[in-house]
């Protein structure tokens, strides 16, 4: 929350809660719509790649930010329950067999969509159980854990063999039907992350100021004290482990849209990393920092890729090493911002409102 | 029997090596409160390196020799880059929150692998000419390869030189001095900084020596970074601030590996080997979550 412009004054708990406090948030969230409606008819449609990737990104992301932001519970596990929720609802569209009528309606996806998310979160909750006795780098080690027993063992030598189709499966196009809409191009892929990342930033921002998000903050500040005030920080934590993987397998059952495929391959440990470190860069704590992450990350990523692939006719060499050099820049990035901008992008955010709030009088 | 007794040493051996790893990073968490999430990589650099200098040098001299000269020089290095690491990134990050201080050593593993694998093939490279003989030793009814047997002979022989150093010497001292109580340590004149960039410059020499072992064993590639990774296991089996717990921790994860590797994979095949130090970590810790020689932490509000 940033200073309430000139004369308006908050008495209750309520309103200092409230979302549309004054007409100019109104205004700012109204043209923010407009502008994700238009976002196709206005640029070129490699951005909209971009930007479902960094929907993506967003979606992951929130998971990862409601643990270690808002409950405390540092996870490096995250790319695991992600895989989880696209390898289930990858299978349960290819495997199920889907009354007529469900198909007609296009209603299989949206489902598997959700049975993603349940059995992600349930996973992720398996996972989650240490922490009712374990803190800190411990939970870590756990955290690491599922990301190694579930995506290079389980998932890998496992579940990627079932039907025979080699490493991957692929969804044959006209599969992924979400209603009246078959989604078969980038602009379709576009708008169902743009209404994903909203609905689901919504859902978030609610929890976060009811009574479950009052508990998961007191758990981060300060469990012992959160335990003695009555909270059963058993209970939340593994509430806030389950609607993080359930987070996180909507964001798994996305993706498996955009890609037209799940392999393994997309949920190493690099991501589970590269998500936490997004969140760093964007600000832990802030729900406004995941998304700001998201955006620098992706577009720091393309911008590489865009000045060094034009390099490639000339030095053969940036190729082959283009991943590596995105890695390095992305572990330089992480250190950069810890070092010298430990509050992360959405601080920044936060004081640049702050000055428009209060100019031209700024004291 | 035999399958048992053999699984046993050679996962002693491969344990020595995860042991000596893991001495480094307890050394780190120790001395400076850092839970080094780098520690994969640097077993990565200073193997690497030691295969540059190792290639380097074999045309100038004898084969064993080069190779002694190459660990040394990778020691060296090894040490010249804790320090600087410490110096330029950690130094700053004293008295920062875990969680920071944690994703620094991640955003640094990022950096170091992406940068090793700018400068060198990340395709499978061997120490050639090889070093050690291919002709396996027969003791009783155990084949043990020669590639093991020296290098579980160098990482005793490290392990040994560290745990000394740790015990005897003036700077070990000071770095178990610190480790205890940091405050009353500064307060008797030793000075903080040089234990950190003490702990690191150690950290750094142990993974390399571990790492360049390992890339004895199985060829070198990113796969002995992930090995490298697997001393955060053995360090929680010890429990975080006990030496002695990090050797055995390592030991006991190179056994165990080894036994689940032998006799599950029929069972479940795949990856039970790179897995199952993990699923044993989280099971334990269910039951013991301070490790078997750590210290349970008394919490106040």
């Amino acid at each position: 929350m940033g200073y309430l412009p000139c004369g308006i004054y908050h008495e209750y708990y309520k309103q200092d809660h409230a979302w549309w406090q004054t007409r100019f948030v109104y205004v700012k969230m109204v043209l923010l719509v407009l502008v994700l409606i238009l976002f196709p008819y206005l640029v070129s449609p490699m951005w909209l790649s971009v930007a479902y990737t960094i929907s993506y990104y967003i979606l992951a992301c929130m998971g990862v930010q409601l643990l270690i932001g808002y409950c405390g519970q540092i996870t490096l596990g995250h790319a695991a329950f992600v895989a989880v929720g696209a390898y289930t609802s990858a299978m349960m569209v290819l495997f199920i067999p889907w009354p007529k009528l469900i198909v007609d309606w296009g209603l299989a996806y949206p489902i598997s969509m959700i049975a993603a998310g349940i059995a992600a979160g349930m996973w992720s909750v398996l996972f989650g159980l240490p922490s009712a006795r374990v803190k800190g780098f411990y939970l870590i080690m756990t955290t690491m854990a599922a990301q190694w027993i579930t995506v290079p063992f389980i998932i890998t030598q496992y579940v990627s063999r079932i039907g025979g189709r080699g490493h991957y499966f692929s969804l044959p196009p006209g599969t992924v039907k979400l209603g009246p809409w078959v989604i078969d191009s980038d602009v379709k892929v576009y708008y169902l992350s743009a209404a994903l990342v909203v609905l689901l930033t919504l859902v978030m921002a609610n929890l976060l100021r009811s009574k479950v998000g009052r508990a998961w903050i007191a758990i981060r500040d300060n469990d012992i004290a959160a335990e003695t005030l009555g909270v059963n920080i058993v209970w939340y934590k593994l509430v806030a482990f389950f609607v993080a993987g359930f987070f996180a397998g909507i964001a798994g059952s996305f993706y498996v849209t955009a890609l037209y495929f799940v392999s393994p391959e997309h949920y190493e440990w690099f991501f589970s990393l590269m998500w936490v470190g997004v969140i760093l860069i964007g600000g832990v704590g802030s729900l406004h920092g995941t998304i700001f992450g998201s955006m620098f990350v992706v577009l720091v990523f393309k911008f590489l890729e865009m000045t060094i692939i034009p390099m490639t006719d000339m030095f053969p060499w940036f190729a082959m090493k283009l991943i590596y050099i995105k890695e390095s820049a992305f572990g330089l990035a992480v250190v950069l911002f810890l070092l010298y901008e430990p509050n992360g992008l959405s601080y920044r955010y936060w004081q640049l409102k702050n000055y428009f709030n209060l100019w031209p009088f700024s004291y | 029997m035999d399958l048992f007794l053999q699984l046993f040493t050679t996962g002693i051996m491969l344990g020595s090596i995860y042991a000596l790893v893991a001495l480094g990073w307890t050394l780190i968490y120790k001395c400076s409160g850092v839970l080094n999430l780098a520690m994969g990589e640097l077993t990565l650099i200073g193997a690497y390196v030691c295969l540059t200098l190792y290639r380097w040098l074999n045309p100038h001299m004898a084969l064993n020799l080069a190779f002694i000269m190459a660990i040394l020089f990778t020691l060296v290095i090894g040490a010249i880059l804790g320090l600087l690491t410490e110096h330029a990134f950690l130094r700053k990050m004293i008295g920062e929150p875990v969680l920071s201080v944690i994703m620094v050593t991640v955003g640094l593993s990022f950096f170091f692998k992406g940068t090793i694998f700018i400068i060198w093939n990340p395709d499978t490279q061997i120490f050639t000419p090889r070093i050690f003989p291919l002709k396996p030793l027969l003791i009783g009814n155990v084949v043990i390869g020669q590639v093991y047997l020296w290098s579980f002979i160098a990482a005793i022989i490290l392990l040994v030189v560290f745990v000394s150093f740790f015990k005897y010497t003036r700077w070990g001292l000071s770095m178990q001095a610190t480790a205890d109580d940091e405050m009353a340590a500064l307060s008797l004149g030793v000075s903080a900084k040089f234990v950190y960039a003490l702990a690191w410059a150690i950290a750094f020499m142990a993974a390399g020596v571990g790492g360049t072992l390992l890339g004895n064993i199985n060829g070198l590639n990113y796969s002995v970074g992930l090995l490298g990774l697997l001393v955060l296991p053995a360090v929680v089996l010890g429990g975080l601030n006990s030496v002695p717990g990090a050797i055995a921790g390592g030991l006991i994860i190179g056994v165990l590996q080894n036994l689940t590797g032998g006799y599950l994979d029929r069972f479940f095949p795949g990856g039970v080997k790179e897995v199952a130090p993990f699923a044993i970590m989280v099971i334990f810790l269910l039951f013991k979550p301070y490790g078997i020689w750590g210290w349970e932490r008394i919490e106040r509000v």
